[in-house]
């Protein structure tokens, strides 16, 4: 019965902070820049008024334009379930490990490109195909990382995952951790299409990876298609934020106050890291494409070195 | 007073940055080499009785035991021989103007600097200040070999600078690691002493002295010149002035290999027997032996010969060392005496060759017989005793390296060793020994007698000390080889 | 504590990282002069352990000499010399930085075999930073081969040395004073004389491209 709630609340939680999560990044870009910019709940505003507009579908369109974005909302809400949100509730159910969570997303991946294709638009294809290499290049990144956390927690399951850092003091000093942590944050930059991946509020040909899939998309199957994105945003950063840092053990009290203290907590994180990536947006300027791989093997270096670290420390 | 070793060169070079007039600047050079062998010769008066030379200054930072001293002697003498021959040099190419009196300041005060960077190498127990002074050495010659500025000066100077730099950081590594094998052993305000580490060197660690070895021997080794990290050598020693060419093959080769032989004498009695570091020795010594001799075949600069040749003898060093019996070491200390003399005459004599021809090519040089008689004759004799013929000096270490080979029941090695040494002699009366027929092209311009007189003097004194050598051992210098040699063994019952 | 260096040595080993995927004259200086520093820090954390434990001031010293020749002296001394040739990003290599990468990755790998399970080591921690300093070494050597250009073999001279004084550090508790000093001493020497030599290059090679000194062969 417990779980069922809390099943519903996290759901609630996932859906409702994710636009959240660009709102701030977009705001804090907007004030380096001197500018005010758009209020940080646009997003919620957007997606309100893209449900209640009518699609328009090519008619060269099969029938993957317009189950793609369901399935993309489908399979990034279910990933983030698989997530750990707040660090209170012990690992009751087994429903997934971090193997399906990754794969669960690369499904939503795998269908937003089949549908940049499915229309036949130039940009559709090329945003496809860039998307391509991108992910599969990063691909080795997530798994070593997080496997190399698996393997010290002697599990796949998040759950159990999260349960053994919170009894690691100060994860951050320690060198695995660290090297894992780093390759997180540059997997999040990836995944999430934000400089110096690739633009998000760019529309040019040159810039555009995972805005040139979404060209085609209008109406409700946009909302779709950006509350998924956003949604996937979040996950990455719960990973890095929960299993990272789960600094939840000055909560003592416990019951329905602790999971509420500790979700206020959760997002408070969250927004810390949505902080540190805009930061790093501003900072940067986006790569060359064909400069994407160095990117990528420095992800996958850090997660090496957090591998061989763990493998000399001792198994 | 063994301290004026040290302070000697440091005024030569100060002096030198101060006085303008050339015939001051060579007057300073031949007096300040003058000093330090007297020095030198006080020095070996006293460690043949004494058994070592050391002064409590620093907590013993100058010692001098019959090892170093022949190091040392040998530094000496051929650095007061190039010096009086680079007074004769380098009038010679001020008065065909290729060098102004600037450059000849510059030349001295490096070449002192040189030269007490390699006395400090050998005159120090602590084996990481010797680890610092023949970096020095490196630094300090970068100069001298990149002297006349030209591309493949420049050239040689980069390589030589950049790949003994890197070999001699892997030389550092090494010595890392034998800090790490005697930390228990030695206490830390005493660590790296060489005496203390070779007394206490059964307790020392075993496999992390032996990766020491390996790092140190391919460290130093890059420095003497063992192939296959020898690519420096040739280039770096055909493009540098002839006196400095001398110095650099007779003198710093001998320090670098040194460097080793500390080294090996730790590694050995801890290790108890020498298969470890012999095969790795000799395996280095062969293949340096036969990297020179296939270069030698197909060289047209004598300078890049002479260099090769150097490499071989280095490597004939590295096999006798590596046998590691008495009569094998006494053969490497032996030829590393008669090796420096007789490569500095050739050196010497191809410096005059050089300045006579002003071609560095073997095809450009004829009649030499008739234009340079005392430095053709240097050459030609030079060249027989270089390839080991009787009677002079090298064959005889040759000779006791072959018998220590076949008394050791190593006769694949000693036939292979003889093959390549008749290898190597073929090669160069190839191509060298034309160069002594013939009339000499371009006759009138060239002239003939000699250019540099002091420098034919240095070259006739050369000449008698090899021929001397190899006829007769005085019982000083064996007396003072045999005391090495216990050194080296140190008590291991061979 | 021990935690401590464990991350500053996964640190110092991920900048040299940093330093061969990058293609910048630039960009190397500053990455030598970050893991200068973190050196820096590592020599001073360990020296002020030592100075609270037995009252020897040598490490602080040191790391006061790290902080003055390598993060300060060295890359201006850099800067000036590559402020006389026109050069600012390295346009060819043999191969292309992930396959650099990943070959850096198998030189950890090996260090870790080679180097690992000295039996002179004690403890699990002091071989984790052998392993990482060492593979800094190796890395450095990579680094020197694959730049066709001059001034990337001065760099990878200097992390090696970097690399080598780590090493000593963690293994041995640095090398003895007289000789630390000295390796210094050295060290700047060599900068100077590479700096130098670099500059006549460019003066008669009309460039700094290793492979255009090819004059002397065979």
């Amino acid at each position: 019965m417990i779980s069922v709630a809390y099943f519903i609340v996290q759901t609630v939680v996932i859906l409702l902070a994710a636009p959240l999560v660009n709102g701030i990044i977009k705001k804090i870009k907007a004030l380096s820049q001197k500018r005010k910019g758009a209020p940080v709940t646009q997003l919620y505003f957007d997606l309100f008024k893209l449900f209640k507009k009518g699609m328009v579908v090519s008619d060269t369109a099969s029938w993957i334009f317009r189950a793609a974005p369901y399935v993309v909302f489908a399979t990034s809400l279910a990933a983030a379930l698989l997530v750990p949100v707040t660090t209170m509730i012990p690992s009751q159910w087994h429903a997934g490990d971090l193997i399906l969570m990754v794969y669960l997303l690369a499904l939503g991946r795998f269908f937003m490109m089949l549908a940049g294709l499915d229309t036949a638009s130039a940009f559709g294809g090329m945003g496809s195909s860039r998307e391509a290499m991108i992910s599969s290049l990063i691909e080795p990144s997530i798994l070593v990382s997080l496997i190399t956390v698996g393997l010290i927690a002697k599990s796949t399951d998040l759950y159990r995952i999260m349960e053994h850092m919170k009894g690691v003091d100060a994860p951050l000093i320690h060198p695995v951790y660290l090297t894992a942590f780093l390759a997180l944050l540059i997997i999040i930059i990836a995944e999430t299409a934000r400089i110096p991946v690739d633009d998000p509020s760019t529309h040019l040909e040159l810039t555009m990876v995972h805005e040139a899939m979404l060209l085609e998309y209008s109406g409700r199957s946009l909302a779709l298609m950006e509350l998924g994105a956003s949604i996937k945003q979040l996950v990455f950063i719960t990973l890095a934020v929960n299993i990272f840092i789960p600094n939840d053990q000055f909560i003592l009290i416990t019951g329905a106050a602790a999971v509420f203290l500790s979700l206020v907590i959760y997002l408070i994180k969250v927004i810390l890291i949505a902080a540190v990536i805009a930061v790093a947006e501003i900072c940067t300027v986006k790569l060359r494409l064909f400069s994407v791989p160095n990117l990528a093997a420095l992800s996958f270096i850090l997660s090496f070195v957090g591998f061989m670290q763990y493998f000399v420390l001792g198994r | 007073m063994g301290l004026i070793l040290w302070i000697t060169p440091g005024i030569a070079v100060l002096l030198s940055r101060i006085v303008n007039n050339t015939k001051g600047l060579h007057a300073i050079s031949v007096c300040a080499s003058f000093v330090l062998l007297l020095t030198a010769g006080f020095a070996t008066n006293r460690v043949i009785l004494y058994d070592t030379l050391a002064y409590k200054l620093f907590g013993e930072a100058f010692f001098i035991d019959a090892l170093s001293i022949i190091v040392l002697d040998i530094i000496i003498l051929i650095g007061f021989l190039v010096a009086v021959y680079s007074v004769g040099y380098l009038n010679e190419e001020c008065r065909h103007e290729k060098i102004s009196q600037k450059k000849i300041k510059f030349y001295y005060s490096m070449m002192y600097v040189f030269m007490l960077s390699m006395i400090f190498a050998v005159t120090v127990k602590n084996i990481g200040i010797m680890w610092v002074a023949i970096e020095a050495t490196t630094l300090a010659s970068a100069f001298l070999v990149g002297f006349s500025n030209d591309k493949r000066a420049l050239e040689a100077a980069w390589k030589y600078v950049i790949i003994c730099s890197v070999g001699i950081a892997t030389a550092l590594v090494g010595i890392i690691f034998l800090h790490l094998a005697s930390i228990d052993v030695v206490s830390s305000s005493n660590a790296l002493q060489w005496d203390l580490l070779f007394d206490r060197a059964e307790n020392l660690n075993s496999p992390v002295l032996r990766l020491s070895f390996i790092f140190i021997l391919i460290g130093f080794g890059t420095k003497a010149g063992l192939a296959p990290m020898h690519t420096w050598l040739p280039d770096a020693h055909s493009q540098a002035p002839s006196p400095i060419s001398a110095l650099l093959s007779g003198v710093l080769l001998n320090s670098a290999m040194y460097a080793v032989l500390r080294i090996l004498a730790i590694v050995n009695r801890n290790l108890g027997d020498s298969s470890f570091t012999g095969r790795l020795m000799i395996a280095f010594g062969l293949l340096s032996i036969c990297a020179a001799a296939v270069f030698i075949l197909t060289q047209r600069d004598y300078k890049r010969l002479l260099a090769y040749s150097s490499i071989e003898h280095m490597g004939i060093i590295a096999l006798a060392f590596g046998l590691f019996t008495p009569l094998s070491i006494f053969a490497g200390l032996f030829h590393m005496i008669n090796h420096s003399f007789t490569k500095s005459m050739l050196f010497l004599a191809s410096g005059n060759l050089l300045q006579k021809y002003g071609t560095r090519e073997i095809s450009g040089i004829r009649g030499l017989l008739k234009t340079l008689p005392v430095s053709g004759t240097a050459f030609l004799l030079g060249l027989f005793a270089i390839s080991g013929t009787p009677p002079f000096s090298i064959f005889a270490s040759e000779v006791n390296v072959f018998l220590s080979l076949f008394y050791e029941k190593h006769y694949v090695l000693g036939g292979v060793f003889i093959l390549l040494l008749a290898f190597i002699f073929g090669g160069i009366a190839v191509t060298l020994f034309r160069i002594f027929y013939g009339e000499p092209a371009r006759g009138a311009a060239i002239g003939c007698g000699e250019i540099n007189r002091p420098g034919a003097a240095v070259l006739a004194a050369l000449l008698v000390i090899i021929l001397a050598t190899g006829l007769w051992m005085p019982d000083l210098l064996k007396g003072l080889i045999t005391s090495a040699q216990m050194i080296m063994i140190g008590g291991l019952s061979i | 504590m021990e935690h401590y260096f464990d991350v500053l040595s996964v640190l110092i080993l991920l900048s040299s990282f940093v330093l061969v995927s990058n293609k910048r004259i630039h960009a190397y200086i500053k990455t030598f002069r970050l893991q200068s520093a973190l050196i820096a820090l590592t020599a001073g954390v360990m020296g002020f352990e030592d100075v609270v434990n037995d009252g020897n001031y040598d490490v602080l010293v040191v790391c006061a000499i790290i902080i003055a020749l390598k993060v300060i002296l060295i890359p201006r001394l850099l800067h000036r010399t590559y402020g006389n040739i026109e050069y600012r990003v390295e346009k060819d290599f043999f191969f292309n930085i992930p396959i650099l990468v990943i070959i850096c990755c198998g030189l950890v790998v090996f260090s870790y075999f080679s180097v690992s399970n000295i039996g002179a080591l004690s403890g699990l921690h002091i071989n984790l930073q052998v392993v990482n300093s060492f593979s800094v070494v190796l890395i450095g050597f990579f680094f020197m081969i694959s730049r066709k250009k001059a001034l990337g073999q001065i760099i990878g001279y200097l992390v090696i040395e970097n690399g080598i004084f780590v090493t000593a550090m963690f293994s041995t508790q640095g090398m003895p004073f007289i000789v630390d000093v000295g390796i210094f001493i050295d060290l700047i020497t060599a900068v100077l004389i590479m700096g130098i030599m670099v500059i006549r290059i460019n003066d008669q090679f009309e460039s700094i491209d290793v492979n255009k000194l090819k004059n002397l062969k065979g």
